[in-house]
């Protein structure tokens, strides 16, 4: 008798049954809030409504400077020949890796720069790469056709305005999530508001109350956020739907487009964008490996090798426990992804959106929210090994990242003609084998860099590090522990210690595809 | 696809399953001391009772009330033994909700009685003064003076160079919750208020303004003699002052650490244990000699230090009397006014 999960609303229902769990059993207070209509009652309190709409404004920006600097990246570094284009490309995503405040710190380093714009500013750049990366499939498999006829019909100009409409659909969702991570970061604008006129953000509204006895209190605060935040996305998904065209036919892709005699200015632009977003807030946390006071001892590097050797020596086992609780959990999203993607490539409409909107809530909730639902559902007497141990840790954290990487992944899905997956049917092919063999494996680098996006936002998750005791002893608490009490050479050591540790494999694999390429 | 799929997940679940069982342990410590110190300081009482010590710690954005919301959050099946608080007024708001439990003996009967718990939940010890940490130089390029204490700060002739941490969370919050207990709570709201019409500038903690001032963005800041400490050890030319609070309210704000045994708690003779360990004259000690230069109340410990090292309590300066009790009452009212004024 053939196997159930040989269907794919079997596979897929079972994934989504899996996700709706790890939403539910956290959230489900956060959500009763929503139903409820606490949202809508929280704004009718003007100081709160002002710190709501600044916050939506601020975020908003923030994602269009994401998408005006991660757009021009992700085309000149995948689709055009600019000098270093393979390393531009391999560079992009380390941004993710390194903790927003930590770039903060850095740009007010650099500039003094502080307030309410400093802080769009930075958070524009923290998150362009999303729109990128999300682009960066899109154009690779841009069709050759369409590209060479608006090349000869309209040169360059025409060529990438074709560029930026095939990679629109993926923007607006990576865009999405910029918003979405811009609107809840705290620490941020809780830095940047330090001189000038102060300003509040929502998240702050929302973190003071979950300190308050009641969750609920807390709940009723994230109620408005979380309901925008479940919007915005669904109108992501929604506009992602309606603009984006299915790749059909061409199995032949793109070249690269040449920029002749403008390859320097190109080059330049390139390079300056990935100045602002990687390159010089990392050269400032380089210099505070070893900067101090006029009155320290020793010289720079002195001071700096010895950064070194401190967050080798204190923080090496915290990060072999992040890193153990990350793979784990990107492990797990390895196996839950691909049927959501699938499902969201696959079904039309207001359903399948909801569906991922809904499985996205442990995303849009405030990480604290989450971890105290995790708490009031895990913490039960005869549950305490689940609940001390790395199961509930690795459960949580994929349940909160999933959606990163499901959306990743169905972007790449998209780019599968729909004739190959109607042939693979008609040859009477499984729906497991079907996703694996039409789907998971032309894809694969996409599969494991979504695993390894889980893998980066869990090492990076600070709110439930602190709440869940499998996962408390943690790269994430050492770092702003240290950050709080002012250990300014270990935190710049220990940021770059883990940020060059999630980005060896990333390296690794870009250099063995470069590798493989050559070879062909 | 298969063949590679299957080795991959073998890994995994061999990798995973050991670890979902969580570690084995005699003893849940919750700390949202300094990991740098806190951790060695659990490590020699492991080493000492050979006990295992399952260690939980805080960081700065949660600040202290990420590990109390926890406890409140865990209250129905408690998971941490004891809590050490690097502040008072969260352990004092636990006791009241009922989610601490005695825990008396000889060694926390040897601190000074203001402070710890009339009827044993909690006791303090290694504190911190909340002072204000200035830079000579930069004051005297600005031409700028010191406030004379701690409400003048906002006064126009101070407010344009200098700085404080919001006090929304951790000792600022704590220290605006003193002076609403003494000064009342309408004054320090219109002084707080005020403040924000003048040029005070406020961050999101007191590392924050004690780094303000190294890199001269203004010449003084109020914050805790651990930040002033770290500054001086970064190398920074800082000098600090153990300010009054008003003219006629005198004495510097001594904030203790406090720790305590959770109700429920599942290993209470090692919860004991380990706070009498706290309480002794060697950790307090460590604490004063370590980086941080945490202010011994137990009259036990002997420093050889001179007073420009580590000025003393008493000795050195005027220590402001405090009703804890009413402080951290105070605390759970006035925190939602100073959200209401500084989250806008």
């Amino acid at each position: 008798m053939p196997s159930p999960l040989r269907h794919p609303a079997a596979l897929q229902g079972l994934a989504v049954l899996i996700a709706l769990g790890l939403v539910i059993g956290p959230l489900g207070p956060l959500l009763w809030a929503v139903l409820r209509g606490d949202a809508i009652t929280q704004l009718s309190e003007p100081r709160v409504a002002l710190v709501f709409w600044r916050s939506v404004w601020m975020a908003a920006l923030s994602a269009g400077l994401a998408v005006a600097v991660g757009l021009p990246l992700a085309i000149l570094a995948y689709r055009t020949r600019i000098w270093g284009a393979e390393l531009l490309a391999m560079l992009m995503p380390l941004t993710l890796l390194l903790p927003p405040l930590l770039m903060a710190q850095g740009w007010n380093g650099l500039t003094g720069w502080d307030g309410l714009w400093a802080s769009v500013f930075v958070l524009g750049m923290c998150y362009a790469p999303l729109p990128a990366l999300l682009a960066s499939r899109a154009l690779r498999t841009q069709s050759a056709a369409a590209h060479e006829t608006a090349l000869m019909l309209g040169g360059r100009k025409l060529a990438l305005r074709e560029m930026v409409r095939t990679a629109r659909p993926a923007v607006i969702l990576g865009a999405s999530l910029a918003f979405l991570f811009a609107i809840t970061d705290f620490a941020v604008p809780d830095y940047m508001a330090a001189l000038g006129e102060t300003f509040g953000v929502y998240p702050g509204h929302v973190y003071t109350h979950f300190r308050d006895d009641d969750y609920w209190s807390g709940a009723r605060a994230a109620a408005p956020l979380v309901l925008l935040c479940g919007l915005v996305l669904y109108l992501g998904l929604w506009a992602r739907d309606h603009w984006g065209a299915e790749e059909v036919g061409s199995e032949r892709q793109a070249q690269s487009m040449d920029w002749g005699r403008q390859t320097a200015l190109t080059s330049l632009i390139g390079w300056s964008l990935l100045s602002l977003t990687l390159l010089a807030p990392l050269v400032r946390i380089v210099y505070e490996l070893g900067v101090a006071g006029p009155e320290a001892p020793g010289t720079w590097s002195t001071r700096a090798s010895e950064s070194v050797q401190a967050a080798l020596d204190r923080g090496r086992e915290d990060i072999g426990r992040s890193f153990r609780n990350g793979a784990m959990a990107g492990g797990l999203a390895l196996l839950l992804a691909p049927a959501l993607a699938h499902l969201l490539v696959r079904t039309k409409g207001w359903c399948g959106r909801s569906i991922m909107t809904l499985t996205a809530l442990p995303l849009l909730a405030p990480g604290v929210g989450y971890g105290m639902g995790a708490i009031s559902f895990a913490n039960r007497p005869g549950w305490s090994n689940f609940y001390q141990g790395t199961g509930l840790v690795v459960l949580v954290f994929a349940g909160r990242f999933l959606p990163i990487a499901v959306f990743l992944l169905a972007e790449r899905f998209r780019s599968v003609p729909r004739s190959r997956d109607d042939a693979a049917v008609l040859h009477g092919l499984s729906y497991p084998r079907r996703l694996i063999q039409v789907f998971v494996a032309p894809q694969a680098s996409a599969w494991l860099l979504a695993a390894t996006l889980v893998v980066v936002f869990a090492v990076r998750e600070l709110d439930l590090a602190i709440l869940l005791p499998g996962a408390n002893q943690s790269a994430a608490v050492r770092y702003f522990n240290a950050l709080h009490f002012a250990r300014d050479g270990f935190v710049a050591a220990f940021g770059l210690l883990i940020a060059i540790l999630l980005f060896l494999p990333v390296m690794a694999y870009a250099a063995w595809t470069s590798l493989c390429r050559r070879d062909d | 696809m298969r063949a590679t799929l299957a080795p991959l997940l073998l890994a995994l679940a061999a990798w995973t399953i050991p670890a979902c069982g969580g570690p084995e342990h005699d003893l849940v410590v919750y700390a949202s001391h300094d990991q740098e110190h806190s951790e060695p300081i659990i490590q020699m009482f492991e080493e000492l009772t050979g006990l295992t010590v399952h260690a939980q710690y805080d960081v700065e954005q949660n600040k202290t009330v990420g590990l109390v919301n926890r406890i409140r959050a865990e209250a129905g099946n408690p998971y941490a033994d004891v809590f050490w608080n690097n502040e008072i007024a969260h352990t004092i708001r636990l006791k009241e909700a009922g989610l601490t439990q005695p825990a008396e003996s000889e060694a926390t009967r040897t601190m000074p009685e203001e402070f710890r718990d009339s009827e044993g939940h909690w006791v303090g010890f290694a504190a911190r003064a909340r002072v204000i940490m200035y830079s000579p130089e930069l004051l005297a390029a600005r031409g700028a003076k010191l406030p004379p204490n701690i409400l003048d700060m906002s006064a126009s002739a101070y407010a344009g160079h200098g700085g404080l941490a919001r006090p929304l969370t951790g000792t600022t919050l704590t220290h605006f919750a003193v002076l609403s207990q003494k000064l009342g709570r309408e004054r320090v709201l219109q002084w707080l208020h005020n403040s924000r019409e003048t040029d005070l500038s406020y961050t999101n903690g007191n590392a924050t303004v004690m780094r303000r001032v190294c890199q001269n963005d203004f010449p003084w800041c109020l914050t805790d003699t651990d930040d002033a400490a770290a500054a001086v050890a970064n190398g920074y030319p800082m000098q600090v002052v153990y300010p009054n609070q008003t003219e006629n309210l005198r004495g510097t704000l001594l904030i203790p650490n406090t720790v305590c045994m959770i109700s429920g708690a599942k290993n209470p003779e090692a919860a004991q244990q380990f706070i009498d360990f706290l309480v002794s004259p060697e950790v307090e000690e460590y604490l004063a000699k370590s980086r941080s230069k945490q202010i011994p109340l137990n009259p036990k410990v002997t420093l050889n230090l001179p007073p420009e090292d580590l000025p003393l309590p008493y000795r050195d300066y005027e220590v402001l009397a405090v009703d804890w009790e009413a402080t951290a009452a105070e605390l759970d009212v006035v925190q939602d006014e100073f959200q209401k004024l500084f989250i806008q």
